[in-house]
């Protein structure tokens, strides 16, 4: 993982800086809500749907609260329910593509053709129904999302268990008579988990637009709590009177995007890379 | 609950030589049915105002007028009620419009089989709640014809608001010659045959509502347009892009956000209209912490309902501290007027502080709204007004039908609520009568209010009774079991060139009297 | 090739059965119920309206009687829409999703296809760069930013398209866009992948030692593989963009069938809602079959019925 993440980092000066605005967004989410002198809900009576100035760099919203803490506790909550949505897809992608992948056989023909089927859901609909019934509890609603969010991955780990499976290493375990369990948890899961998380990191912007489409159907989250989605839901109906009520969000929601596709690609490039060199191509 | 407001009225853009003749509104949804006996939304009750015309009905003003009945008239006890039908009125296929139409209209919104979710509207009928419960026949329902055109209503006790009641379309005529030979399907376009100004021409389900002329109309020659379309513009933002590219001739909301732009740039075509309503917060008295008064009064006092109207809303929103809106005539409230904001503040800090609620152990409160719209600027204003009095309010939002589905079953605190309707004081003073049912949201229960809704009840002359209503008011929101907090605005945007657009408080508009200049 | 597509007939159909069964329990599970209005509804009248719509029988007696009338190729009538059946509601809202959503499909394979192809073939130069970036660019735009603003800026302020409604061509125009853009990313950087992966497989640099011209090489050794994985992506984006219209479909007021569902699943509508939900499932099984019968035709190296 870390000659991964070297491969992906000396891919370009793009890359880096992409690495460095996440970095820095990250930190943000983390700092900038409980630095900012204003609270998330706390009303400016004095300047309600105000545009930026000295006060609020960001501008206020139609309540008056200030955009700018608002945007970074928005951050926070978009990016924490995208990394819970992810690690669940994970978690059940993971382990049932390596299953699938190292038993083989009827097993995986089996696991496999209940993937396919799954893809024909229409998931969209599938999740609205999740909030219409979970709509108390965003972080239920967000393991339902990644619950439902898991198909990709679990293509993809069954692919590199097959590969995997086949390794000198993993033949001398079997040869050494080691359990199966063992020799999928020990040999087989571990040298999986680069690919694995490379292919996580691809799903995460799927999550986070996941909420944004959730909040503009008025689904999202609670108030006062705020997320990128709300954010933007509200401003663009907003924009036409109040731009800076969504051009703040929508930049940062587009840029955090933007740089975690970047930073996905540069990872999966650098995977492919060293799989074309440590074996030729077919 | 205005949140599908309505309107009618005209084109803009349009370089027309001779004046239009077609119209097309932004109605705010899809009506659910275009059966008057089955509708439950105020764009339905727009659509069916020019579809069909009742007993009674308003006039361009909003004011009661004479509507298939010429005239009518009131027993001394006021019990009974005998109207004249028109000679003329016919249904829009030349079927003469009797009073036995009008017996088969009553008898089937009540008939348990209809399955009308608003018969209650009829209720002060004789006999109406035991025939839609079904544990009386039909015929036990005090309408019946005198003759062709004479119909007669006996009510089981005064109701001197009937002839407002008999505007909405619970109380219009159907056409018993279609419905008998159509079934379910008569509401189709080409089957359904209506009595009103208007036909319906064509449905298209989320598409448009088309309405053509009724030549059989009584007063046809005084309706100048010709086509209506109604658009189901659910989203306010799309309503709003539609109108500004010349889409649409008259929308009845838009984002609350374009005041400023609009009052600036288009003026003439910005109507602002004070809508007989009134928006409050309910609390649950039968769970605590508001099973309290105090905690209750508290909370009312905490709130600045000017605040909330001129910074927040900003669209000439009236604050009303009582539970009838202001604008209702002929009812004088008699409630006090409220003291100093920093007095009331103090008060409500004592009266938390007596309730065992203290800054080490803070009250710690839900307060539920409906999302969407500006409804979450106002309670995110009140939530901060609560925090001055040490409060702690957690918001919760959720689509219109759970949140009215957890208030009837009392899973809130606190919750926003919002009534209108009618422009009489006894349509809001019901909500807190004790027997009232599901509405009576916080289960307010007070034996002082109930004995004096009840003496109004009884009472046939109207301004007894409105001082009666007077004074349960008082004696009901001394106890605090809502917090009325403003009249609603409605925001239309109407083409200039259109006529027969009068502000009015119901926020009603009939086709019939609107015209392209 | 006649027993495989069987095969897969037969498990769509357990798929289709097992989407019905868990849209049917999760709208029931739902909070609330069709007839919860704001206005009181007297205890009889609603046992009237529930016993009108068998929804005071048990819930899997329900789920019988649902399954019953859909064997009858009846939805059955909408809760919410008392005037329409959910058959007539799909009839007038389906073809204008297939519209929007089909437009959108053509335009995003369309031009990403191309887009994708004209950028791999020459990797590296500055057109490959450009589009990459717009590529990564319209991935990091969510809809609900892109279908507002196209409405602002291209039927509010320029006035060139209409606002919304569905009344002729142009009204699909700014939504298919909308809905199209960022699957019109997603398969440019997917044939950009694959096709300059596929310039550097042994067989095509063998055929460029021996002086093939480019264009020959392109065409008959390049892209009729690279363009394979694309091929298999129309599916999932088909299913996409045919689910995904609700944004476009609320932002441009066109009487889709997105909107039919959320409004269905806001007042709980249950028929409603299953109907749509059983039509779509339909589509993406009809259409992920076509998809997979397509692609055996084109690449040999699959063998049927293993």
């Amino acid at each position: 993982m870390r000659g991964l993440l070297r491969a992906a980092w000396a891919h370009s000066a793009w890359t880096r800086a992409c690495a460095a605005l996440l970095c820095a967004v990250v930190a943000l989410a983390v700092i900038a809500p409980d630095a900012s002198p204003w609270g998330v809900d706390e009303i400016d009576w004095d300047a309600i749907d105000r545009g930026p100035s000295a006060r609020h760099w960001f501008g206020t919203d139609s309540a008056g609260r200030d955009l700018l803490t608002r945007s970074w506790a928005g951050a926070r909550l978009s990016l924490s329910l995208a990394l819970l949505g992810t690690a669940v897809s994970a978690a059940i992608g993971i382990p049932y593509g390596a299953i699938a992948g190292y038993f083989g056989g009827r097993v995986d023909q089996a696991m496999m053709r209940a993937v396919d089927a799954t893809y024909a859901l229409p998931f969209v609909f599938l999740v609205i129904l999740l909030v219409v019934a979970f709509g108390r509890n965003v972080y239920l609603l967000f393991i339902a999302i990644g619950a439902v969010s898991w198909l990709d991955l679990a293509r993809i780990v069954r692919g590199q268990t097959l590969a995997v499976r086949n390794e000198l290493y993993v033949e001398a375990a079997r040869a050494l008579g080691a359990p199966r369990t063992t020799i999928l948890l020990r040999h087989v899961i571990p040298n999986l988990l680069g690919p694995a998380i490379v292919y996580a990191t691809l799903t995460l912007p799927g999550v986070i637009l996941a909420e944004s489409f959730i909040s503009f159907l008025g689904l999202g989250v609670q108030e006062p709590q705020a997320s990128w989605g709300v954010l933007i839901a509200d401003g663009a109906r907003e924009m036409q009177g109040s731009w800076w009520q969504l051009a703040f969000p929508a930049t940062l929601l587009a840029s955090t995007l933007l740089a975690v596709n970047t930073l996905g690609d540069a990872l999966r490039d650098a995977l492919n890379r060293r799989a074309t060199l440590a074996a030729p191509r077919e | 609950m205005v949140i599908a407001a309505c309107v009618a009225a005209s084109a803009w853009g349009a370089n027309a030589a001779e004046a239009r003749t077609d119209l097309r509104i932004g109605n705010g949804g899809e009506p659910q049915t275009l059966d008057p006996h089955r509708y439950n939304l105020r764009l339905e009750e727009a659509i069916l105002n020019d579809l069909f015309l009742g007993l009674t009905t308003f006039n361009a003003s909003g004011d009661i007028v004479p509507g298939a009945a010429a005239s009518w008239a009131v027993s001394e006890d006021g019990l009974t009620w005998t109207f004249q039908l028109r000679q003329e009125g016919k249904w829009s296929d030349g079927h003469p419009v009797t009073a036995e139409d009008f017996v088969y209209a009553f008898r089937r919104l009540l008939a348990p089989s209809t399955a009308a979710s608003l018969a209650h509207f009829m209720y002060p009928i004789r006999g109406a709640a035991a025939v839609n419960a079904g544990t009386a026949p039909a015929a036990a329902l005090g309408v019946r014809a005198s003759g062709d055109h004479e119909l007669v209503i006996e009510l089981a006790r005064p109701f001197p608001f009937l002839a407002e009641r008999l505007i909405y379309p619970t109380g219009y005529p159907v056409p018993r010659h279609v419905i008998e030979a159509a079934g379910d399907g008569w509401t189709k376009p080409g089957t359904m045959v209506s009595n009103g100004a208007f036909t319906l021409h064509d449905w298209r389900p989320q598409a448009v509502v088309e309405l053509r002329k009724n030549p059989r109309f009584f007063d046809a020659e005084a309706v100048a347009l010709e086509r209506i379309a109604y658009y189901p513009t659910s989203d306010a933002n799309a309503a709003y892009n539609r109108y500004r590219a010349g889409e649409l001739d008259a929308i009845g909301n838009f984002p609350a956000g374009e005041i400023g732009w609009l009052s600036k740039n288009m003026p003439e075509h910005l109507r602002l209209t004070p809508l007989v309503s009134i928006m409050y917060l309910v609390y649950n008295t039968a769970a605590a912490p508001f099973e309290d008064a105090r905690v209750r009064e508290a909370l009312s006092l905490a709130i600045d309902r000017q605040l909330i109207t001129a910074r927040v809303l900003k669209s000439g929103e009236q604050p009303n501290a009582g539970l009838v809106p202001a604008m209702v005539p002929g009812y004088q409230s008699a409630l006090a007027p409220a003291a100093e904001r920093p007095a009331r503040l103090a008060r409500a800090r004592q009266l938390l502080g007596a309730a065992g609620h203290t800054a080490e152990a803070p009250l710690e409160i839900t307060l539920r709204y409906i999302s969407g719209g500006e409804s979450k600027a106002v309670q995110l204003a009140i939530a901060a007004m609560w925090k001055d009095i040490g409060v702690a309010t957690t918001l919760h939002h959720a689509d219109l039908k759970t949140h009215f589905a957890d208030l009837r079953q009392g899973e809130f605190q606190v919750a926003q609520a919002g009534w209108f309707g009618e422009n009489n004081a006894q349509h809001y003073l019901d909500l807190l009568v004790s027997d009232t049912g599901d509405v009576n949201y916080g289960q307010f229960s007070d034996a002082a209010y109930d004995a004096l809704m009840r003496r109004a009840y009884a009472e046939p002359e109207l301004a007894e009774r409105l001082a009666l209503l007077a004074q349960a008011e008082a004696v009901g929101l001394a106890k605090h079991p809502v917090t009325p907090l403003y009249s609603v605005t409605t925001r239309a945007l109407v083409h200039p060139r259109i006529t027969g657009w009068i502000a009015n408080p119901r926020n009603v508009h009939g086709a019939r009297y609107l015209a392209w200049r | 090739m006649a027993a495989y597509l069987a095969r897969r007939g037969a498990t769509s159909l357990m798929t289709l059965l097992a989407v019905i069964t868990v849209a049917f329990f999760l709208i029931r599970a739902a909070p609330g119920g069709p007839f919860d209005g704001e206005r009181r509804l007297p205890a009889q009248v609603e046992a009237n309206l529930r016993a009108a719509y068998h929804l005071d029988e048990p819930l899997i007696a329900q789920y019988g009687r649902y399954l019953l009338m859909l064997g009858r190729g009846d939805l059955g009538p909408s809760f919410r829409s008392k005037d329409f059946t959910v058959n007539e509601l799909i009839a007038s809202g389906l073809p204008v999703s297939l519209n929007v959503g089909g437009f959108a499909l053509a335009l995003a394979a369309g031009l990403g296809i191309a887009a994708g192809a004209v950028a791999g073939l020459r990797p590296g130069r500055r057109l490959d760069r450009g589009i990459t970036v717009a590529a990564v660019a319209g991935l990091a735009l969510p809809p609900i930013v892109v279908a507002p603003l196209l409405a602002l800026v291209f039927a509010v302020t320029l006035g060139w398209l209409p606002a919304g409604g569905f009344e002729s061509p142009r009204h699909v125009l700014l939504p298919a866009v909308a809905l199209a853009l960022p699957y019109l990313a997603a398969f440019a950087r997917l044939t950009r992948g694959e096709v300059a992966e596929a310039l550097a497989a042994p067989h095509v640099v063998t055929a460029r030692a021996k002086g093939l011209p480019a264009r020959r090489i392109a065409l008959r050794h390049v892209l009729p593989t690279a363009l394979l994985p694309a091929v298999s992506f129309l599916g999932p984006a088909a299913a996409a963009l045919l689910t995904g219209s609700m944004v476009v479909e609320e932002v441009f007021a066109l009487p889709g069938l997105g909107r039919h569902f959320v409004q269905g699943a806001l007042n709980r509508d249950y028929t409603l809602v299953l109907g749509t939900v059983i039509v779509y499932a339909t589509l993406i099984l009809a259409f992920n079959l076509a998809v997979d019968a397509l692609y055996t035709r084109l690449d040999p190296r699959i063998r049927l019925g293993r």
